[in-house]
């Protein structure tokens, strides 16, 4: 079965949740069109990340970057190779704070919220080449010049397309930047297993963490509220992580719903048992209505 | 001192073929070119120095607002709510600056932004207006999860000016970058703080159905009679449109007191309503916002559960 691109994942999970279903008859690829104003979006998010996020990173070239990522922009939507984007990332790239690293598998949302815009961890998207491509799609059309707002390849089109080689890319570039502790969020409730085996985690993070500078990596196995504990630490694919990770000599720890984010969780089904807080919680009971 | 008699040294013949009248005459062309090259130079240096702006107490307009504020129409339009697709960007970013450009950044109005409302106008849903007072993240946190609910920041104009700044000078076609006035140091009709008053009281009149507010149980004045909420968004709440205000009173995980739904200016809110015929309800320490604020401190005896 082909790999579980994140970005495909992404724009399906999104399509879902926003876009209504478009009639997609005739279209030449499996994934999202180039996503309008393209250009516009690109340099407002490259602005705002360093005016407004991070002014250490008030030094950026929004348009030189932009000018380094639109040279796939040109090239058969089947040709595009990370090493395209090498100048591109070169431009974007920052250091990533110590301990602050937070990788995922199949849990977008929770991830982003749990993240608070960068201010408790720094997931790939709030990093600035992470936040740039972030929900977008681009390709050209595949026998002519300018861009195919139909649609693009995903994974199963072809593998070299524009999209997941820019994550592919942008991935290992985050992996070798990351320091410290290194965190892995994962989906202990999705049927396919919580650590995908061939993903952009398996594939293009893992691989590229540098050793030297980790002290230790933390898993976290979280279980949706109200859905079946498909896998826990120790468990199914979460048992191949964890090999794995000790046969590359890293120091790991597992732990399953670890507590903030499953705090995070109960937010939306706070009536939910799983969620039952202490009785000392002081929380409201019923609203006072006054007149 | 240098002999200036000109004696002719012998053996040495004369520079060019050149009379003496004609040598003058070159001094003096050259020197005028001179003249002139340097009077070009200055003029063009003075021309295209900017004007200069004048001088607030306040931050200055956020770096590359333009291209901020376009990249997040086109992000909100395109991606965060397709359904608003059909909206012109390009005009709303025209409109949005013209607001402000070229005119007295002390003397902003309501009729600055008409034309930027017209074309930013969008339907929230009844029941989802989530107004706030004293608690930025927390609600906005919120939001994030509740992806049903909308806080101003939610909407496409908020969504545009969160967290910028902009002025401009009656001067000058070119945005202050240097500084802009301050609310409380300058003048409090400054085009920030005009706009912000502009679009809540529309956000406010466009509210129906049940009305939640977001309030800080932990500060002084938890209802405060100077805030925006206060002065803007109650006053504008439509009593045949909006039937009920619901407050949810978060305090400090660290620190619960007594109850605030009891607190003396939350009675002055409920007071405030019922003049305007719109009922009141008030819940302390709202359970799903609970969760949020342990999220930072799960150890904390509140958050202990049985998960």
């Amino acid at each position: 079965m082909a790999a579980l691109g994140r970005a495909s994942s992404l724009l399906s999970l999104l399509a879902l949740l926003l876009v209504p279903a478009a009639g997609a008859g005739g279209a030449r690829w499996r994934g999202e069109g180039t996503s309008p104003h393209l250009r516009s979006i690109f340099l407002g998010r490259c602005a705002e990340y360093s005016s407004l996020l991070s002014p250490e990173l008030r030094d950026k070239n929004c348009t030189a970057i932009w000018e380094a990522f639109k040279v796939v922009l040109d090239k058969d939507p089947c040709s595009v190779f990370p090493s395209d984007y090498e100048l591109f990332i070169s431009l974007s790239r920052h250091s990533i704070p110590r301990d602050k690293s937070l990788f995922w598998e199949n849990n977008h949302l929770l991830v982003t919220s749990y993240a608070e815009n960068a201010r408790r961890f720094m997931p790939l998207c709030d990093v600035l080449y992470g936040r740039i491509g972030d929900f977008l799609s681009w390709c050209r059309q595949e026998n002519a010049s300018g861009l195919d707002y139909r649609s693009c390849p995903t994974s199963e089109d072809c593998e070299n397309n524009p999209v997941d080689s820019y994550w592919k890319m942008a991935s290992m570039q985050y992996s070798r930047d990351s320091t410290g502790v290194i965190h892995v969020m994962l989906n202990g409730s999705e049927p396919k297993g919580a650590y995908p085996v061939k993903g952009f985690f398996a594939d293009f993070e893992i691989p590229y963490l540098q050793k030297d500078k980790i002290t230790r990596i933390e898993i976290w196995v979280m279980h949706e509220i109200g859905r079946p504990k498909v896998e826990s630490c120790g468990e199914g694919s979460v048992k191949i992580l964890e090999e794995r990770l000790e046969k590359m000599g890293f120091q790991y720890r597992c732990i399953n719903d670890h507590l903030p984010v499953k705090l995070l969780m109960c937010v939306d089904h706070s009536t939910h048992p799983d969620c039952a807080l202490n009785s000392t919680c002081g929380c409201g009971g019923s609203p006072v209505l006054l007149h | 001192m240098a002999d200036h008699r000109f004696r002719p040294v012998s053996g040495e013949k004369p520079c060019c073929d050149i009379s003496k009248k004609a040598r003058i005459c070159l001094c003096v062309v050259f020197g005028l070119l001179v003249v002139v090259i340097i009077a070009v130079v200055v003029g063009i240096v003075m021309w295209r120095q900017p004007p200069q702006h004048q001088e607030w107490k306040g931050a200055g307009t956020t770096a590359h607002f333009y291209e901020i504020i376009l990249g997040r129409c086109y992000t909100y339009t395109q991606i965060v709510r397709p359904e608003l697709g059909h909206k012109d960007c390009q005009k709303i970013g025209k409109a949005f600056t013209n607001a402000f450009l070229s005119k007295d950044p002390c003397g902003s109005t309501e009729q600055d932004y008409q034309p930027l409302m017209e074309l930013t106008n969008q339907t929230v849903p009844c029941d989802k207006t989530l107004l706030w007072s004293k608690t930025n993240e927390l609600v906005h946190e919120y939001a994030w999860v509740q992806r049903e609910l909308f806080t101003l920041e939610n909407t496409l104009l908020g969504y545009m000016g969160d967290g910028l700044r902009w002025c401009g000078d009656l001067g000058s076609s070119e945005m202050n970058y240097q500084s802009c006035p301050d609310r409380r140091k300058d003048c409090s009709n400054n085009s920030v703080s005009v706009f912000w008053n502009t679009v809540s009281k529309r956000f406010a009149e466009d509210a129906c159905g049940v009305v939640h507010v977001l309030l800080n149980g932990s500060v002084h004045n938890t209802f405060d009679e100077r805030s925006t909420f206060a002065r803007v968004e109650v006053f504008n709440l439509h009593p045949e449109k909006v039937h009920t205000l619901q407050a949810w009173v978060m305090q400090d995980i660290r620190n619960i007191s007594s109850d605030s739904c009891s607190d003396a200016s939350i009675k002055n809110l409920k007071l405030i309503l019922s003049k305007r015929n719109i009922t009141f309800t008030c819940e302390d320490n709202y359970r799903p916002i609970r969760f949020l604020q342990c999220v930072k401190y799960p150890e904390h005896s509140s958050c202990r559960s049985k998960i």
